[in-house]
Parts: structure tokens; C-alpha cells; sequence
């Protein structure tokens, strides 16, 4: 990471071709054919979800909340958005919200065009408690997407195997869940997730129950997979340190109502350098701005 | 060479449950004999008297009626497990849809709150009277066994996690998949439970039930001919028998009940 490097990063560089198989196979079920048909015209660098003049409020008895008010933003395809903001201001809302698990009050959000309407397998999402069905097997946890789609068993068992394999479980595939550790538990969840071929992944504080060791083990393994695996992808964290070794751009947040407060460029190349000047500075900077936005009232 | 006991030794804490196990039965069949002798009533015969009523049993059947002590176990089995399976088939698709839909559940409450505290027992003179003398036992079988398994139930439905039906959602599940794929089996060890509790319910309830059959026989009809008749060691050579089924029942369910959890991943 050097300051004075003229030359822009190429945009979205550490990602390869996605893997070509993959997308084989899953041409043949005539439900995914059909979604990456539509949207095979998107290519990287293009806007793949559009979010606008978003708008969430709860009613409570006595009054009305306003979580998100006139939330707009652009996600191209192939790119890894981090969304940081004091905490309690509505950066899960704004995930679950794409998801399709909350119905927005107002706005719109749109993928390749299309307003999103419920939840649907065109985005994935990985939860900060993993939130895996502790009744199913590594393996069957990863095939339940496949299961759903109606893929036939072949082809489920071996995309599955495959994705196991990308996120290093290979050993522990037939294990239950209550014998996996937290990290191991995550790489099943994204294994899970990445396996169905979202167009976009919302990662909710996914290494936020872990402990900081496994975390930042995490935070490099996920890049690793990325190299391998073509993902647009939504993380939503607390950890400024996360989000500027991960992620192409940072959403910063105000405090709730959750409003953009501004986008962050994140120019380096990766694999990223935490005791770097710039990356240290950066993060001060912006760690004083959600401290500034805290005691704001 | 002095014996040490290590608990990290599967065969040593093997021998010690059997030993206090040993112990306890020593300490029990001791007092009870005690008692037979300080109280000198026929009505507590001491444990002897009763081993001898019970081989006899064993080997002559009912000496009244002349029918053997398997026809006697076959016929209260026969109307326990028709009665769970009963309480069963109604509890459980019952117990899903008050769980799953809240207007439901809220209308049938009121209705459940005022039934539930009555006794199953309570409703023995009734159900024979009223039905018949062969399906009446079947039928409190039935009441002691539902309530305990549609409490558990819809509590299971209630309680499953938001989270799995939300990743389930993510992942293109439809409702129908998300009830058969992730509500099914995370309330299986609530069903599970609720058949443990439900069990014991209502092996009491069959024995009592039999006190009012005469026609339908059974254990619970031995023990009251024998009472009746005076004869306290047969009575007690009964209830013997009766406690032994209803550990071997509640024995079986504990079995099921940790091998479900186990097999689905979550402790109730």
C-alpha cells in the first residue's frame, strides 16, 4: 500500500473468473436458469442493486420509530459494500429490509431493475448467529437452498461438496453443528449462502460473535473465497477495522433515523496491510466522525 | 490392597450406581418391613407375604376368575397405548395449528385453561357410564396423555427460533417448505417431551380407570378384586407389577426422548 502509487487500483481485481462449472450446472434447473438468464446481462462494475429514498418505521403503541429515512445507494455487481454506523442506528434494518424479511414503508430497492418483493434465494444472507438447522449435517445444511430449488440430488451433493471444500470443512462435512466451533459454524453459513448463487449476499455482523482471533482468520478467508467465487456482497459491521480490510467502499451512517452520511472510497489493493500508515489514519479518521455522530444528540 | 475409586473409570461408576442402587432397595424393603410389623394390620402384609402373592400370581394367574396375569397386562397395554395413540394423532396436528396460527390458539385457550386442571381421573366414572366399559379407560388414557402433549407441542411451534425461519426465507423456502423442512423438526423434541410427560400421565390413569371396569378386567381390576376381597397381599403383588410397567413405560420414553434430541441437535 504505498501513498504515492499513481496507478487506480482496477476495480474489483481479487476476484478471478467464477468458476465455470458451477454455473453449468446450474443452467440445467430450469428456476436458476431462469434468474441468471435475467440478470446475466448485468456485468461487473454495473449497477446491480438500487436502493431508494428507503424508508422504515416501526409503530409501537405509543409512538412511531423511524429506523431508515431516505437511504439511497448503488451497488454494482462484483463489488463488497460495508455499512458502519453508531450502533442501534438501523444497519441491520437496512439489510433485513433488502432481504425481504421487513416490508420497507417507502422507497424502493431494486435488483437488475426489478422491485424485490419478499424475501427470495436471489439474496443470500448470513447471519451473525449463524442461525444454521441444528438437525441437518454440514452437508445437508449447505444443500437445503439446492433442496428447496428442487435440484436434483447428483448435482446437489456435488456443489455442495465443492463449496464445503472452498470454505476448508471438507473433514468436518458429515459433523452436526453443535460440534463445530463459532469460525467453523460461519464457514458453514457462507458455504451456505455462497452455494445458491445469489445475486447479492447480505452479511449480517457475520464475525461479530467471534472472538478477535478467529475474526480477523475470518476476514481472510472470506477474501480468499471471493478469489474464487464471483459475490456481490452487503456487510453490515460494527468494526471499522473490518470494514477497510474488506470492503471496495464504506457506508457511513448518522445515527437514527439511519441516513447516509457519506460513502468512503477504500482505494487499496488487497490483500490489505492493518499496521499501515494510511490504514491506520483512515481508521482514526473515521472512528472519530462515529464518535463525533455518537454524542451528537 | 485397598479398592480405589476412579470416576473416570465407566466400570467404577457402573459398580457404584449399583451398589447405592442395591443399597436403597435394602433400605426400602427394610423399612417396609418394619412398618408391617409395628402396624400388625393384614392390611400391610411385609414384603414375604407379598413375594409369595406375586410368584403365585405369576404362575396360577387370578385365582377368582381364573384368568392369567399376561391377559391382565395384554388388556390394560392394550387400552394404554390405544389411548396414547389417540391423544397422539389429536395432539400433535391440533398442537401444530394453535401454534402456528395466534387467533386459534387465543380461541381455544379459554377453553383449555378451564379443562386442563381437571383430573383425568375425574372423568373415569363418566366416560364408563356414559360410553362403555371398553372404550371408557381408553378414553382417560386419552385425556390424561393430550393435554401434557398439546402443551408441549404448541409450546415447541412458539418457540422455534425466528432466526431458522428467517435463513430459511433467504433461501427461497415457500411456507409450506419452511413448516415441513424447519418447523417439523425443531419441535420434534417437544413432541418428544410432552409423549415422556404424557406417558407417565397416563399409566397412572389406566390403573385407576380399571378400578371402575370390571367387565374390561385388567391390572387395575386385580388390584381392586383383591383389595376388596381382603386378600392385601395379592393387592400388593399388583401394585408391584404396576410399578414395574410404568418404569419400563417411562423408561422407553426417556430412551426416545434422548435419542430425538440427540438425532435433531437441541435439548429441551
Amino acid at each position: 500500500m504505498n501513498k504515492d502509487e499513481s496507478t487506480p487500483r482496477k476495480m474489483f481485481d481479487f476476484r478471478k473468473k467464477p468458476m465455470q462449472s458451477a454455473d453449468d450446472a446450474a443452467a440445467k434447473n430450469p428456476k436458476t436458469e431462469r434468474r441468471e438468464k435475467f440478470y446475466a446481462d448485468i456485468r461487473e462494475g454495473e449497477t446491480l442493486l438500487d436502493i431508494t429514498d428507503l424508508r422504515i418505521v416501526f409503530k409501537t403503541d405509543e409512538k412511531e420509530i423511524v429506523a431508515v429515512d431516505s437511504f439511497t445507494l448503488s451497488v454494482k455487481k462484483g463489488e463488497l459494500i460495508s455499512i458502519i454506523g453508531p450502533s442501534g442506528c438501523g444497519k441491520t434494518t437496512i439489510l433485513r429490509a433488502i432481504a425481504g424479511l421487513i416490508e420497507p414503508t417507502g422507497g424502493s430497492i431494486r435488483i437488475g431493475g426489478n422491485e424485490c418483493k419478499g424475501p427470495g434465494s436471489d439474496r443470500g444472507m448470513i447471519f451473525q448467529d449463524f442461525a444454521l438447522f441444528p438437525w441437518r449435517t454440514v452437508r445437508k445444511n449447505v444443500e437445503f437452498g439446492m433442496e428447496i430449488a428442487g435440484i436434483p440430488k447428483e448435482e446437489r451433493s456435488e456443489r455442495a461438496e465443492r463449496y464445503i471444500k472452498l470454505v476448508g470443512l471438507d473433514k468436518f462435512k458429515d459433523a452436526r453443528v453443535h460440534e463445530l466451533s463459532g469460525g467453523m459454524k460461519q464457514r458453514v453459513g457462507i458455504a451456505r449462502a455462497f452455494v445458491n448463487h445469489p445475486e447479492v449476499t447480505l452479511m449480517d455482523e457475520p464475525f461479530g460473535a467471534l472472538d478477535a482471533q478467529t475474526r480477523n482468520i475470518m476476514q481472510a478467508q472470506l477474501l480468499r473465497i471471493l478469489q474464487n467465487t464471483e459475490q456481490t456482497i452487503i456487510f453490515v459491521t460494527h468494526s471499522v477495522d473490518e470494514a477497510l480490510f474488506l470492503s471496495d467502499r464504506v457506508v457511513m451512517l448518522t445515527k437514527r433515523p439511519a441516513r447516509i452520511n457519506r460513502i468512503i472510497e477504500v482505494p487499496w489493493p488487497r490483500p490489505r496491510d492493518r499496521s499501515d500508515h494510511d490504514f491506520v489514519e483512515m481508521r482514526k479518521a473515521i472512528l472519530d466522525e462515529l464518535e463525533k455522530e455518537n454524542v451528537m444528540n | 490392597m485397598i479398592f480405589k475409586y476412579d470416576k473416570h473409570n465407566k466400570y467404577h461408576r457402573f459398580a457404584r450406581t449399583l451398589l447405592i442402587t442395591a443399597v436403597s432397595f435394602v433400605i426400602f424393603v427394610t423399612v417396609w418391613w418394619e412398618l408391617s410389623v409395628l402396624a400388625n394390620t393384614p392390611a400391610i402384609p411385609n414384603p414375604l407375604q407379598t413375594i409369595d402373592a406375586l410368584i403365585n400370581l405369576i404362575h396360577k394367574g387370578d385365582t377368582f376368575t381364573g384368568v392369567s396375569l399376561g391377559t391382565y397386562i395384554r388388556s390394560s397395554m392394550t387400552t394404554f397405548i390405544k389411548g396414547f395413540l389417540m391423544a397422539l394423532a389429536v395432539a400433535l396436528p391440533l398442537g401444530l395449528l394453535l401454534g402456528n396460527f395466534k387467533t386459534l390458539n387465543e380461541l381455544a385457550t379459554p377453553i383449555l385453561e378451564i379443562m386442563r386442571p381437571i383430573a383425568p381421573i375425574a372423568w373415569a366414572p363418566i366416560f364408563m357410564l356414559a360410553v362403555n366399559f371398553r372404550t371408557g379407560p381408553m378414553l382417560v388414557v386419552f385425556v390424561g396423555i393430550f393435554f401434557p402433549l398439546l402443551t408441549n407441542i404448541t409450546f415447541g411451534v412458539k418457540k422455534i427460533d425466528p432466526l431458522l425461519v428467517d435463513a430459511a426465507k433467504t433461501l427461497g423456502a415457500s411456507q409450506s417448505q419452511i413448516f415441513m423442512k424447519v418447523l417439523l423438526p425443531s419441535t420434534i423434541p417437544y413432541v418428544m417431551n410432552g409423549i415422556k410427560i404424557g406417558l407417565g400421565i397416563g399409566w397412572m390413569c389406566i390403573v385407576a380407570a380399571e378400578l371402575y371396569a370390571p367387565p374390561l378386567g385388567g391390572i387395575g381390576f386385580y388390584l381392586a378384586e383383591q383389595a376388596t376381597a381382603g386378600y392385601w397381599p395379592g393387592a400388593y403383588a399388583a401394585i408391584v407389577i404396576i410399578a414395574v410397567l410404568g418404569l419400563l413405560t417411562t423408561g422407553v420414553a426417556d430412551y426416545i426422548h434422548r435419542f430425538a434430541s440427540k438425532r435433531v441437535g437441541v435439548e429441551v
